[in-house]
């Protein structure tokens, strides 16, 4: 129905009503704190980062290495107990050019998310992340590619300590 | 080598904080009720000739016969003790010593929730005339704070 309305009833506010003071309103700000419980398997991983080292978790008995870290394997549902550190370069398995940023601003420059498979991990086990010092044409699946870490007196235990992902230089 | 002993200090929370704000705009009958509060220090009703209500804050719709409300009426600044509630605790649970009262304050077939100010507690009475005491208009927003409480009439 409201596919045939021309003009919705009502009226319309810009921002120039609120600054301008044309409106009365009541601003308010949700108190929105919040502690998330990593527990002990993102716990470690975030650590790792902190020491520079991306790591991942092995099951026995699949002999499957994923990353992040969990506790329970996925398959066969036994503990995971055996953390392993990682290689910190990695294999392009998709990617996306990004020409808006998460607040809707167009961008010239685009930005790459993109998933990497880590060298180390099983086939097809990667982590979402940053690509940089690229050319976005360039970019292509199966690109190999390495982290960029963050000075380690500037890590914070966070995915951030990783910069960004850029291509290895083929020789 | 499990995972709590590779790494005994791993953070255990991770915290941050939402950024969600919002502004709330009052429509049309509720801007031109809080615009009389902020400029002129009155109080309005809308009133309906067909069910003979008068609403209080105004509202531009007859919630009974839902026909268009058109005749604005200013009720005045003292209004009724309707019912009333004393409060010993703060926001935050601390004892207060002497109780804020919240009160219904009749005007119309309608009314405010507000404070008594200027008021013995052990007085205050269901029935009592109260009026509005207001901030001075130029400390005035545009909110039902623009009145600080009201007053006991005499």
């Amino acid at each position: 129905m409201t596919t045939k309305l021309i003009k919705f009833p009502g009226t319309a506010l810009g921002e120039d009503d609120f600054s301008k003071q044309k409106v009365l309103f009541n601003y308010d700000e949700l108190k929105g704190d919040f502690a998330w419980d990593t527990g002990i398997a993102i716990g470690s991983y975030l650590a790792g980062l902190k020491a520079g080292i991306i790591l991942g978790a092995r099951c026995t008995t699949c002999r499957k290495i994923v990353v992040p870290p969990r506790l329970v394997c996925e398959w066969c549902y036994r503990p995971m107990e055996e953390v392993i550190p990682l290689q910190d370069t990695g294999t392009v398995n998709t990617f996306s050019l990004c020409y808006v940023t998460w607040d809707m601003q167009r961008v010239k420059e685009p930005e790459i998310p993109a998933v990497i498979e880590i060298d180390g991990a099983s086939p097809l086990h990667g982590i979402m992340h940053m690509l940089g010092e690229v050319d976005p044409t360039k970019v292509h699946i199966g690109m190999r590619v390495k982290a960029v870490w963050r000075p380690a007196a500037e890590r914070a235990g966070a995915i951030t300590d990783i910069l960004y992902f850029k291509p290895i230089e083929e020789k | 080598m499990s995972l709590m002993e590779g790494f005994p200090h791993a953070p255990g929370a991770w915290t941050g904080n939402l950024p969600v704000t919002n502004r709330y705009t009052f429509g049309l009958a509720g801007e031109r009720f809080f615009r009389a509060i902020k400029d002129e220090g009155r109080i309005f009703g809308t009133h309906c000739p067909k069910c003979n209500h008068t609403y209080v804050p105004d509202v531009s719709f007859c919630e009974r016969c839902l026909s268009e409300l058109t005749d604005w009426i200013d009720v005045g600044i003292v209004g009724e003790v309707h019912t009333f509630t004393l409060l010993y605790e703060n926001y935050d649970g601390s004892r207060r010593e002497t109780p804020e009262i919240v009160a219904f304050i009749r005007f119309g077939d309608g009314g405010l929730v507000h404070r008594l100010g200027e008021v013995d507690p052990n007085a205050t009475e269901i029935g009592n005339q109260v009026e509005a005491v207001f901030k001075p208009q130029s400390e005035r927003t545009g909110s039902i704070l623009d009145i600080l409480y009201f007053k006991p009439l005499h």
